[in-house]
């Protein structure tokens, strides 16, 4: 043999959600056989040439008893898991001619490969596919598993191989790809694709939760009284805002806190891809496009790590982005370690997450309505009407300074609960079902939609929101806050709570009325 | 070295009138020896066989005492200068037991009884106010013991005797707040000396202790000016509150609270004690319940404690004692009237919600404007009418 002979074949590396571009380029030569891998390869890649040269021989093709140099291009962008297993196989067989090279120039590979052969989803394809897309790729060759999910997107023809032989065949055109189902329609998908999703991120670790925290059946009308407390979900709900609610143990909150999705309006299309994308990275469960909004409740102990995302390699998206678009719900937030609310501030007030690595930046999206729940006072009785807090007073001045910090002033609704009497706990239900007030949020948000386009009050421009309050409506907020001794920043949250009561009441205006309402959710008897 | 005379020269300048500045020099410089304390000085007065002597006078037998032990010139003469100056730089004044700028209803019994040798005071003279209406209970105070304490204090400021408790947090500064601005002033007795910032939320520039000095109320102490807030101290700063007072009344506390000691003290020297009866089952009820079976009497009304001081509990007093004049306008009747039957304790939000024709909406909004307008105020969860006007707060 005269020369190095070159083949390269396009793939994808995901960083975070965003997939860049890389050049799989393979040289073979006379020599020393043996494979030698470059270009910033973690252990999983690195891993990749044992694997393939074993699936290669079990799939009854030949490992080329040659020298071969294969380099991941750029060279300086970490390349990360076992997507590239696919693509090292279908260079090294055009390479020895196994395969018509020709077949691999309009197309991007991405895959996992087994020992026997058989391919494998790799977490993350619905970013794959998204990534391709973007690139102008027009073809995509993945493995059948989660292949469902890739051909979400529009524009983007899916190619799913089943094992390396039918990736070869497809590759040197020797057979039609098949069709392929798209995944994610209501009903359907769900349970399909958690199968698919869940064998896709099969050993992902923590990150993969469940994405409904609510068992079947939850309604908001198992919650017994608090006719205020459901008031504030509704508002919570139809204006994004993120909410608090405070009271002794076994008042509800939690239970309300739970139930707050089930009022929240279906996601769109769009939103259910760049959710399902995040889920996909994640190789949580949620990986297929589904009209509900995730809910994510880390336990209490959540490190801010786990919040945030990062870990080693890309950027894996922590609950703060797998609750991109829906609920981020933490219950004790004032048990929560300092470290790890102040890792929340930035991005509830930024929508989203920003990882600084060695190599790489990764932004991930973090659009999450916040639910919290936390007790009064450290006992947890405080305003109990049967118990008596037994905290002392300098413990109880410590809480309450934590709870009027910099986060908290970022909540926009604040409830105080108390417990319910026993004799309403055992009664009927008394309030709407979910169903009654899901319709109403949905009515106040599309009431919104029409004025302001498709952002929520919470991120709504201050502009727009301002524009819309009457002027005794700015007096009230103005007068009455000084008043009552609030900050600037309450200021703006009370003005968009306001904005949200007069959307729930299909008011064009703000009114005096609507922020009186608004005031009395955001100063509801904390201390403070 | 300095010598007692030129503590005695330094000290006129926080001498009251007619207080001796050689005896406080002499009691100062004893009191800086090593384990020393007023109380040991008391006692040695006490057991001295030929008694106090009346033509001699309180304070020039504490000298005298004070004197037989000698040596009180050199190094402890030292320290009582410091300690006269931090006074001075403070504007302390200071007297010394059985003179006459010392109150008298705490001198009473005295030495059998036990008051402090020396009371230093910023502000208004403690023998001035008259006696007064100690207003005792936890820092960890309720909702309905923080309205007691508030109702107490201001019938009684109102109707010109003087409020007495002490410096702590909870029922202590409920007591004093109400009673800022109002003709009987507020004396607060404080558990540690007059250059110690104790509690720190109460002792920083424009806290509690500024505004009760510049509302003509009192700061009393019987410490030496850096004397440390010992839980020691602290019970025993009870037998002054208790003894400023014609009157105590224990407002909350738990079973080892220091307001059974106050209850004590003031029993000991014959003064009415009151207990507010409580919820039976809040452990700040345990002290108060306590004493009520064992004889005190308890506290029904404001008018329950004026009748002891002689003066009549006037309109205001009666107002208070039954509800705020009207129910606020800013709230629908069905809510007003639940309000001001709940009294002090308050109503849950959610409850309320339940009364306003307006639902939880129409509620959360008519209790921002009841607010803004000062008639309630927020409790963890609830809500009470305010008894006490806004500008006090």
């Amino acid at each position: 043999m005269s020369g190095p002979r070159l083949t390269v074949v396009h793939t994808l590396a995901l960083a975070g959600i965003d997939a860049h571009p890389v050049r799989l380029e393979c040289a073979v030569s006379g020599g020393l056989p043996g494979l030698r891998l470059v270009g910033l390869p973690d252990a999983a890649v690195r891993e990749a040439g044992e694997r393939v040269r074993a699936a290669l021989q079990r799939s009854g093709f030949r490992w080329p008893p040659l020298r071969i140099v294969v380099n991941l291009a750029p060279a300086d962008l970490p390349k990360v898991g076992t997507g590239f297993d696919l693509p090292l196989a279908l260079a090294v067989l055009a390479a020895s001619d196994q395969v018509d090279a020709r077949g691999l120039e309009d197309l991007r590979v991405h895959g996992e490969v087994g020992l026997d052969g058989t391919l494998r989803g790799v977490p993350g394809v619905l970013a794959v596919a998204i990534g391709a897309q973007r690139l102008g790729a027009g073809r995509l060759l993945v493995p059948e598993e989660g292949s469902s999910v890739a051909a979400a997107v529009a524009g983007l023809e899916v190619w799913p191989a089943r094992d390396l032989a039918e990736a070869a065949a497809l590759v040197s055109r020797r057979i039609e790809p098949r069709p392929v189902r798209r995944a994610g329609p209501p009903g359907s998908g769900a349970a399909a694709g958690a199968g698919a999703g869940a064998g896709a991120g099969a050993g992902s670790g923590a990150g993969s939760g469940p994405c409904s925290g609510v068992e079947d059946g939850a309604d908001l009308s198992d919650v017994r009284g608090q006719p205020v407390a459901r008031r504030a979900v509704e508002i919570a709900a139809a204006g994004g805002h993120h909410l608090l609610l405070v009271g002794p143990p076994g008042c509800g909150k939690s239970m309300l806190a739970r139930r707050m999705v089930t009022v929240l309006p279906d996601l769109d299309e769009d939103e259910q891809l760049e959710v399902a994308t995040i889920h996909g990275v994640a190789g949580g469960p949620c990986a297929v496009p589904s009209p509900r909004p995730p809910v994510r409740a880390p336990q209490t102990g959540v490190t801010a790590a786990a919040l945030v995302g990062g870990g080693a390699g890309p950027g894996r998206p922590g609950e703060l982005s797998l609750a991109h678009r829906g609920l981020l719900v933490l219950d004790e937030l004032l048990e929560t370690p300092r470290p790890v609310l102040d890792a929340l501030r930035q991005p509830l007030e930024e929508g989203r997450v920003v990882i600084d690595r060695a190599r790489v930046r990764v932004v991930l999206p973090a659009r999450v309505q916040l639910v919290a729940t936390t007790n009064p006072c450290p006992c947890g009785m405080l305003g109990h009407p049967r118990r008596a807090c037994t905290c002392r007073p300098d413990r109880l001045d410590r809480y309450r300074a934590r709870l009027s910090g910099p986060l908290f002033d970022r909540i926009d609704v604040h409830v105080a609960m108390l417990p319910v009497p026993r004799a309403r706990l055992t009664g009927p239900a008394d309030g709407d079902t979910s169903a009654e007030v899901a319709a109403r949020v949905l009515r106040a948000r599309r009431f919104a939609r029409a004025r302001q386009g498709p952002v929520l009050n919470r991120d709504a421009p201050w502009g727009a929101v301002h524009a819309t309050a009457s002027t005794s409506a700015r007096a009230l907020l103005a007068d009455g806050l000084d008043v009552l001794g609030a900050s600037a920043r309450a200021h703006d949250r009370c003005l968009r709570v306001a904005r949200t009561v007069a959307d729930l009441a299909g008011a064009d205006t703000v009114e005096e009325e609507h922020v009186a309402e608004a005031m009395g959710l955001r100063l509801t008897g904390l201390p403070t | 070295m300095s010598t007692l005379l030129a503590v005695s020269k330094a000290a006129r300048a926080v001498c009251a009138d007619g207080t001796d500045p050689d005896a406080l020099a002499a009691v100062l410089a004893w009191s800086c020896g090593p384990r020393r304390s007023a109380d040991a000085l008391r006692r040695r007065l006490r057991d001295r066989p030929e008694g106090v002597g009346a033509e001699v006078g309180a304070a020039l037998a504490l000298a005298a005492v004070a004197h037989e032990d000698g040596g009180l010139a050199g190094p402890l003469a030292d320290v009582a200068l410091r300690i006269v100056a931090t006074w001075t730089r403070l504007g302390v004044q200071v007297a010394l037991v059985g003179d006459p700028a010392y109150p008298a209803s705490l001198a009473e019994g005295w030495p059998d009884l036990d008051a402090p040798v020396l009371l230093a005071w910023r502000g208004q003279p403690p023998a001035d106010a008259g006696p007064g209406v100690a207003v005792v209970g936890s820092r960890n105070a309720s909702a309905y013991g923080t309205a007691i304490a508030e109702l107490v204090a201001e019938s009684a400021a109102r109707a010109g005797a003087r409020v007495v408790s002490g410096g702590a947090v909870g029922i202590d500064a409920a007591a004093h707040t109400a009673a800022l601005g109002l003709p009987g002033g507020t004396t607060v007795v404080l558990g540690c000396g007059h250059a110690v910032a104790y509690p720190a939320a109460h002792a920083r520039p424009g806290g509690l202790f500024d505004r009760v000095l510049a509302d003509g109320g009192t700061l009393v102490s019987e410490l030496l000016p850096e004397g440390a807030p010992h839980p020691g101290v602290i019970r025993a700063r009870n037998r002054i509150v208790a003894g400023l007072a014609a009157v105590t009344v224990v407002v909350e506390g738990g079973r080892r609270s220091g307001s059974l000691l106050t209850a004590g003290a003031a029993a000991e020297r014959g003064r009415d004690v009151l207990a507010v009866p409580g919820d039976v089952l809040a452990p700040g009820s345990v002290a108060p319940l306590r004493l009520l079976s064992e004889g005190a009497r308890p506290f029904t009304g404001p008018r329950d404690v004026l009748a002891v001081l002689g003066l009549d509990a006037g309109p205001a007093a009666r107002r208070v004692d039954v509800a705020p004049a009207g129910l606020p306008a800013a709230l629908p009747d069905a809510v007003g009237r639940a309000l001001a039957r709940a009294g002090p304790r308050g109503v849950a939000t959610e409850e309320l919600a339940g009364l306003h024709p307006g639902g939880p909406g129409g509620l959360l909004a008519d209790l921002t404007r009841a607010r803004i307008a000062g008639s309630v105020e927020m409790l963890p969860g609830g809500v009470r009418l305010r008894t006490t006007r806004p500008s006090d707060r």
